[in-house]
């Protein structure tokens, strides 16, 4: 854009003079021939020192009539290009600007100056007042006021240019100012007076000023200063050629060289020379040093690929630099900001993800996530330790296949019944608390664990998360508990039966006694030869009755102090009332307290651990007869079994004094006791072993009347067990009432 | 009163009860058995002969409550107490209170059959000394006033001239009715006579039972 930029300036710029060089050439007859030259110091003085050489010109070539076009620096190129002139007389920099782009040619090179100072080439001499102490080198213009010429001077400011930054100054920066002071004259004054530190102008400037009387050499210092060989004139650069007279590419080869032929036996002293101040012309050098020159400062036309410096551009398009540089600034501090949060964002969720890993990592369960085909997306540290398998092993492969494949009983276990699979296919969270999962090495351990849908930010289920605990332990704990438990209940049940011992002992003393008593009877009757068979096998029948019977109460007792059957099973109602009351019945005689039985329609089989719940029922008939002891009233006990709803009920109703003004509710708790020598424990166990049913252990009582304990079994149906027994047969009829006489 | 002893079994297990009766019945014992002490009670009879065997532990009415009401009869078999294993406390009770036996279940039969063979004796023992009492009583009652007070001085110890003196009358009115209280009692001398007073009131060694 700049460079287009510029190319409308020159052209808009160039348009003017070109239009006013064409009515000057209107009045000529004859061919006449232009010649554009450089009007550095003013049009007039242009003409003054040119004419005379265009007259020349004319006066040497027949039927053409040489004029001068002056023209500014600005007007030079648009005039050669639109062809307006045929030759041009410029200098070396516009020469091989107009060379590269116009393919002008030069014809031959000013022998600038006269009299014993001619010479074609020239350069720049860079000075300052003797007097400044303070300025010997060049390097020492840093930050000093400096005038040139012109900003396209290639004496008076470019070669100066080139040469200061060689010395590592740039002109448009290191200078505290850098002033254009237009003509050569005006520079050497400025810097002798003293208006600026120092200044630059072409070589012979200063020599002719000081012969013309208008300084004095010696108030000058040259800084820089090359000595050449062959050319006398201070200077402080290189020297490069004179001025070239070149011409355009469309002007006839002929006239070109008749001119050249002219120029070059131009004398030195003719008028022409004289006019122009110079000693004639030499055949054109080269102006390759030019060329050089004009590359390192990127003057036109080695403006093109980079047409402005920096600086050039920050001078001359500093407004839309600066928007651009700010908008590019702006941009870049956004840019660099959005990287910057973009950066702590990855940095944030880096530290998220590691925080969510050590959370998942530090916990004791072990934790793994599946997506919809099943297959593991992540595991944690506690699910590699409890399983054995490796992260990487379990990650993209199915979880169920690799560790849940068999149930605990060896069964294979199909994946479509998978609660892990199943929780995101319905979309339900479950807790599965008897499952097992298998190690890397084969075993397997028994877990419990919750599965739970994973949903992504719509809602959409994308998996399921496991969250499992191995209950190994704890598996071991309960059974230890539960074998502690046993171990208590049967401790209890045979304390129970040692304070019983003796009522027991005389439960078995009876039948003995009858035996015995009989057997001897018998064998006195034959030994009397008193006895007929029929007699004898009454008494052996008596006999085998009754050892029947103690056989029976054995049968009670040993089942009783069994030790345990632990799991719950269907039992005949009438099994556990016979066992109990089998038990209790010398107690029970000794008190004077007859007991009863009586099972309703529908209650004969309840879901019970058999020995357990025998104990109930003995603490509370038990418990029962003791409070009867004393007392003057009928004593009575009455077993009950009835049917409710899915429910047995069982009661033990006595006829006793009732449980008093005391808080029913403290029963149930251990060592509360009314009698003066209990523990208090009886209650508290049978309501452990109550609630231990899913039932509850609740009193009834009035005072005066009677208590009844209470509670329920779950009822089983009589297909559950195939085998009636005689109990059960018994209690078909509703409500049979079997007193039991002790 | 010529009647045969029984055997009174009072025992509410119906199997150990009609084992004993069986037994008795071996050795040719009369028995009767009884399932309870109330029962025993509304047959008891104080004439028949016999003993009773009688468990301790009982319903209703133990075994001691049966002795205690029985110890209130003038005459009553004698008891023999079977008991049950750890009632030894209660069985020595009941021997205080005089049971004459006790047995513990199960028993053997020969020592059961001896304790019922010597409570019988001491049955027939106890049932004869109340005949001879009853006979002697009989006599006593045929004594004129006189007499009684005659024999009231006699078992005194006194002399006949005492007597006399103490009665005012003749001492030969003293040897006779002396001689006639003997004839009465069915006396052969003094000794014998002392003897039938002592058994008639055991409780005085001197003394004249006033009617």
């Amino acid at each position: 854009m700049p460079a287009a930029f510029l190319l409308i300036v020159l052209l808009v710029v160039g348009a003017l003079p070109a239009a006013a060089v064409a009515p000057a050439s209107e009045p000529s007859a004859e061919h006449q021939v232009l010649i554009g030259v450089l009007s550095h110091r003013g049009d007039a003085r242009s003409r003054r020192t040119w004419q005379s050489t265009a007259d020349y010109l004319t006066a040497q070539i027949p039927g053409y009539r040489f004029d001068i076009a002056p023209l500014d620096f600005a007007a030079v190129e648009p005039a050669v290009a639109a062809g307006n002139v045929d030759f041009v007389l410029v200098n070396p920099a516009i020469y091989v600007m107009l060379e590269v782009k116009h393919g002008v040619s030069r014809i031959a090179t000013l022998r600038n100056g006269t009299n014993g100072h001619a010479r074609n080439l020239f350069g720049g001499v860079i000075f300052t007042r003797a007097d400044r102490d303070d300025i010997n080198r060049l390097e020492d213009l840093a930050h000093k006021r400096f005038m040139a010429v012109d900003p396209t001077s290639l004496g008076g400011f470019e070669m100066a240019n080139a040469e200061l930054r060689k010395h590592g100054l740039d002109p448009n920066k290191d200078f505290k100012q850098l002033l254009f002071g237009g003509i050569h004259d005006m520079v050497v004054l400025a810097v002798r007076d003293g208006e600026v530190d120092a200044g630059t102008v072409r070589t012979d400037v200063l020599e002719h000023m000081a012969n013309a009387g208008t300084i004095d050499l010696a108030e000058l210092k040259v800084l820089g200063a090359r000595e050449t060989p062959g050319f006398p004139p201070l200077h402080s650069t290189p020297l490069y050629p004179e001025w070239p007279f070149s011409k355009l590419p469309g002007t006839p080869t002929d006239l070109a060289q008749a001119v050249a032929v002219a120029l070059l036996q131009m004398p030195a002293n003719s008028a022409a020379a004289q006019a122009g101040e110079y000693s004639g012309w030499t055949v054109p050098l080269d102006y390759q040093p030019v060329d050089q020159l004009l590359r390192e400062l990127r003057r036109p036309p080695y403006d093109q690929e980079a047409p402005f410096t920096l600086a050039d551009a920050l001078t001359k398009y500093w407004l839309a630099v600066l928007i651009g540089t700010l908008a590019l600034v702006t941009m870049a501090l956004l840019t660099s900001r959005v990287m910057q949060l973009n950066q702590r964002l990855s940095r944030a969720n880096t530290r998220l993800e590691r925080r969510h890993q050590l959370i998942l990592d530090s916990v004791a369960e072990g934790i793994y996530g599946v997506d919809l085909k099943g297959c593991a997306t992540f595991v944690n540290k506690a699910m590699e330790r409890m399983t054995g398998w490796r992260a990487e092993e379990l990650i993209g492969n199915e979880t169920h296949e690799i560790m849940h494949h068999t149930r605990a009983d060896g069964e294979p276990h199909p994946r479509e019944d998978c609660p892990v699979y199943t929780t995101f296919r319905d979309d339900h969270s479950r807790f599965v608390e008897d499952d097992v999962f298998w190690r890397r090495n084969g075993s397997s351990f028994p877990v419990e664990y919750s599965a739970t849908p994973i949903r992504d930010e719509q809602g959409q289920t994308i998996g399921t998360v496991v969250v499992f605990r191995d209950i190994t332990e704890r598996r071991e704990a309960a059974e230890r508990f539960r074998r502690q438990e046993a171990e208590q209940a049967h401790f209890t049940r045979l304390s129970t039966l040692g304070e019983m011992a003796s009522g027991i002992a005389h439960e078995l003393n009876q039948p003995l006694t009858a035996i015995t008593t009989n057997a001897r009877a018998c064998v006195r009757m034959i030994a009397a030869g008193r006895a007929d068979t029929n007699t004898c096998r009454e008494v052996m029948t008596k006999i085998a009755e009754q050892a029947e019977r103690a056989g029976e109460v054995i049968r009670h007792i040993r089942r009783f102090v069994r030790k345990e059957e632990p799991e719950m099973a269907p039992v005949a109602v009438a099994d556990m009332f016979e066992t109990v009351l089998v038990l209790m019945r010398e107690d029970a005689r000794r008190a004077g307290v007859a007991l009863h039985r009586q099972i309703g329609f529908g209650a004969d089989r309840v879901m019970a651990q058999r020995t357990q719940i025998e104990q109930v029922l003995l603490n509370l008939l038990r418990n029962a007869v003791e409070a009867m002891v004393d007392q003057p009233r009928e004593r009575r006990v009455l077993l009950l079994a009835r049917r409710s709803g899915e429910l047995v009920e069982i009661r033990v109703v006595d006829t006793g004094p009732g449980l008093g003004t005391g808080s029913p509710e403290h029963l149930f708790e251990p060592f509360v006791t009314t009698k003066p020598q209990g523990l208090g424990v009886g209650l508290s166990i049978s309501h452990g072993i109550v609630e231990a049913h899913g039932g509850r252990l609740r009193v009834d009582s009035t005072p005066g009347i009677g208590a009844t304990f209470f509670f329920t079994l779950p009822h089983v149906d009589k297909g559950h067990e195939a085998t009636l027994d005689a109990a059960s047969l018994q209690s078909l009829d509703n409500a049979s009432t079997t007193g039991e006489q002790a | 009163m010529s009647q045969d002893p029984t055997v009174f079994i009072v025992d509410d297990d119906d199997e150990v009860r009609e084992a004993i009766a069986l037994l008795m019945d071996s050795v040719g014992l009369a028995a009767e058995t009884f399932d309870s002490a109330w029962a025993f009670l509304n047959c008891f009879d104080a004439d028949r002969p016999g003993c009773l065997v009688l468990d301790v532990r009982m319903r209703h009415m133990s075994g001691l409550e049966l002795q205690e009401r029985l110890s209130e009869e003038p005459l009553h078999p004698p008891i023999i107490i079977i008991t049950g294993h750890g009632d030894v406390p209660m069985a020595v009770r009941a021997v205080k209170n005089g049971a004459v036996d006790f047995i513990e279940k199960p028993f053997n039969d020969q020592a059961l059959l001896d304790a019922v063979h010597r409570a019988l004796e001491v049955d027939a023992e106890q049932r004869g000394h109340a005949l001879e009492v009853a006979q002697i009583q009989d006599r006593v009652e045929r004594l004129t006033k006189r007499e009684r007070e005659v024999l009231e001085q006699i078992l005194a110890g006194k002399r006949n001239k005492v007597i006399a003196a103490d009665l005012g009358i003749s001492q030969s009115t003293v040897e006779a009715h002396r001689a006639k209280v003997m004839e009465k009692l069915e006396a052969r001398s003094l000794s014998e006579l002392m003897r039938m007073m002592l058994l008639l009131y055991p409780d005085r060694t001197k003394g004249t039972p006033e009617g």
